[in-house]
């Protein structure tokens, strides 16, 4: 019951710093939107006849999501080296308090940051027409928001390891790039040749990304979200650990 | 007697990186530094060892001054015995508690001001010391009443609904104490607690700290100052490589020695017969 009471505490500090940082929403709105206003018209025209709007946004929406998923948690391990730095941490880990529930605190808080803008991506996709099965989307947004917590603990483990903004700036950023590409946000892999293909495999966010497309076109029970779950769930209990882990143990 | 503090030849060593030299050895001078050459020979993996056997005793109600240079080992003495760093070897006892098998009821006894602070900048005061009550179980209402005394005591009024980025200096010094102190710990431990700090400020926060000490409270506080130890500490360690040279009261300590110009001696007297240093010059050289 503590450590409940204890996450509630941590989520709400994060909650309150994160509305005190009004550009930061901003942005963390502006990526997808963009995504979905200059990437997905220029969809339409790969196939052959050309795409409808709708056809486009069906494959592409759910991609997106994984995306916004993705980079809701990873600036995690910034804040966790300001923190660091600035004596934070050492603060809180001073008290008694529960060192899961620190973590577990801002991890809740991405996983906010996450389902905030995705709802509008959501909204504003349907009204372009978009569309999606009720049920498949709930059980979307939390496979992905289990993604958001992996993503968070890990960076926030990465952030407590390297210290350095700069640093955990760097890796964060360069796994980004090719973990997208691997996953099938943009393009799907199957377009791919066998190489690709095989490479995507190792790649969590690729079966993310295949069970979301299954999930809102409104097919519940499949073996690709089946998949998924096997693969984020066990990920997500490991990072959870790292993290905790290395928390116990930073000093600046 | 009853200690507040116990330390039984306490140790630590932080692995340094691996740094390519070409048949380099020796590895600065910072503690003892044990180097070893790896495959190839210009790899050096090698440990420094920060604190080097230190055994301490605190009696409760007592204001115990740790003095000694940057890079000293002050910090990580008092991280060890805070539970913020593992211990190598030894043993410490604080508040009746053994530091590495009961972390947690040390943790529950124990005020820390680090020398960084650690008060959320984005947040108010009030908003921090609400958090902190909470984390160290205070029903909120205990909390509101906390945070009254606290303000009284420390003078707080007009800064609790203000961001903490908005502070001075001396204004989040004082804020950071009340968080250290909002549960009543036994033992409280602040690390450089005026570094930054205008002579002003430095004095209004050593009386501040004279209070504390009045309410029954063990301190100890580490300090590269001279005249802050003198001032505060009713006994005080002086340490240097990670070892303690000396140990007693400020005038115990001043009595061991003599003045090179004759007048009365000071604790950099002590400092410069114990370890043939000027504590006044190397305290320039942020060693850290």
């Amino acid at each position: 019951m503590r450590i409940a009471t204890e996450t509630g505490l941590f989520f709400m500090r994060k909650m309150r710093e994160n509305l005190r940082q009004p550009m930061w929403v901003i942005a963390n709105l502006m990526t997808p939107l963009l995504y979905i206003l200059l990437f997905s018209p220029l969809l339409a025209n790969i196939a052959n006849p050309p795409l409808s709007m709708a056809g486009v946004l069906n494959s592409f929406v759910p991609g997106i999501l994984t995306l916004l998923a993705f980079s809701s948690g990873m600036g995690a391990g910034w804040t966790m080296v300001w923190e660091l730095q600035s004596g934070v941490t050492e603060r809180l880990r001073v008290t008694p308090a529960s060192r899961f529930a620190m973590l577990l605190g801002g991890v809740l808080a991405d996983i906010v940051n996450f389902l905030v803008p995705s709802i509008l991506v959501i909204l504003i996709s349907l009204a372009c027409g978009f569309s999606v099965h009720l049920l498949g989307l709930v059980i979307l947004l939390f496979l992905l928001c289990l993604l958001t917590a992996m993503v968070s603990a890990c960076s926030s483990s990465l952030g407590l390891i390297f210290k350095q903004i700069s640093s955990v700036a760097a890796v964060v950023t360069s796994l980004q790039l090719p973990l997208t590409l691997l996953s099938g946000v943009l393009l799907p892999i199957s377009l791919g040749p066998l190489s690709l293909r095989v490479v995507a495999h190792f790649n969590p966010m690729y079966y993310t990304v295949e069970a979301s497309r299954q999930l809102a076109a409104g097919t519940l029970a499949s073996s690709q979200t089946l998949i998924a779950f096997v693969v984020i769930v066990p990920l997500l209990a490991l990072a959870l650990w790292w993290a905790t882990r290395v928390y116990q143990k930073a000093v600046h | 007697m009853v200690y507040a503090i116990e330390a039984h030849d306490l140790r630590k060593s932080f692995p340094l990186k691996v740094r390519k030299r070409a048949g380099a050895s020796g590895v600065g001078d910072t503690g003892g530094a044990e180097g070893a050459e790896g495959a190839g020979g210009d790899a050096i993996a090698a440990s420094v060892e920060a604190v080097r056997g230190v055994t301490l005793y605190v009696a409760a109600g007592e204001v115990f001054g740790f003095l000694g240079p940057n890079g000293a080992g002050k910090t990580t003495c008092q991280r060890m015995l805070t539970t913020l760093l593992s211990i190598d070897s030894g043993s410490a006892q604080v508040a009746g508690y053994d530091v590495s098998k009961n972390p947690h009821e040390v943790r529950q006894q124990i005020g820390y001001i680090s020398q960084l602070g650690g008060a959320d900048l984005p947040a108010t005061g009030r908003e921090n010391l609400r958090l902190t009550g909470r984390l160290y179980g205070l029903a909120p209402r205990q909390v509101e009443q906390k945070i009254a005394q606290l303000s009284r005591l420390l003078s707080l009024d007009e800064l609790l609904d203000r961001k903490v980025r908005t502070y001075s200096g001396g204004q989040k010094r004082r804020l950071e104490i009340a968080l250290g102190i909002i549960h009543e710990p036994q033992v409280l431990f602040m690390d450089e607690p005026t570094t930054g700090l205008d002579p002003q400020n430095r004095l209004s926060l050593w009386q501040h700290i004279s209070k504390l000490r009045e309410g029954g409270m063990t301190i100890f506080l580490t300090t590269h100052y001279l005249d802050e130890a003198d001032q505060l500490a009713d006994r005080l360690a002086i340490i240097d490589h990670g070892q303690i040279v000396a140990e007693g009261t400020p005038a115990a300590l001043k009595g061991q020695v003599k003045n090179a110009q004759g007048q009365q001696p000071t604790l950099d007297d002590v400092f410069f017969e114990k370890t043939g240093r000027s504590l006044r010059d190397i305290s320039w050289e942020d060693e850290k």
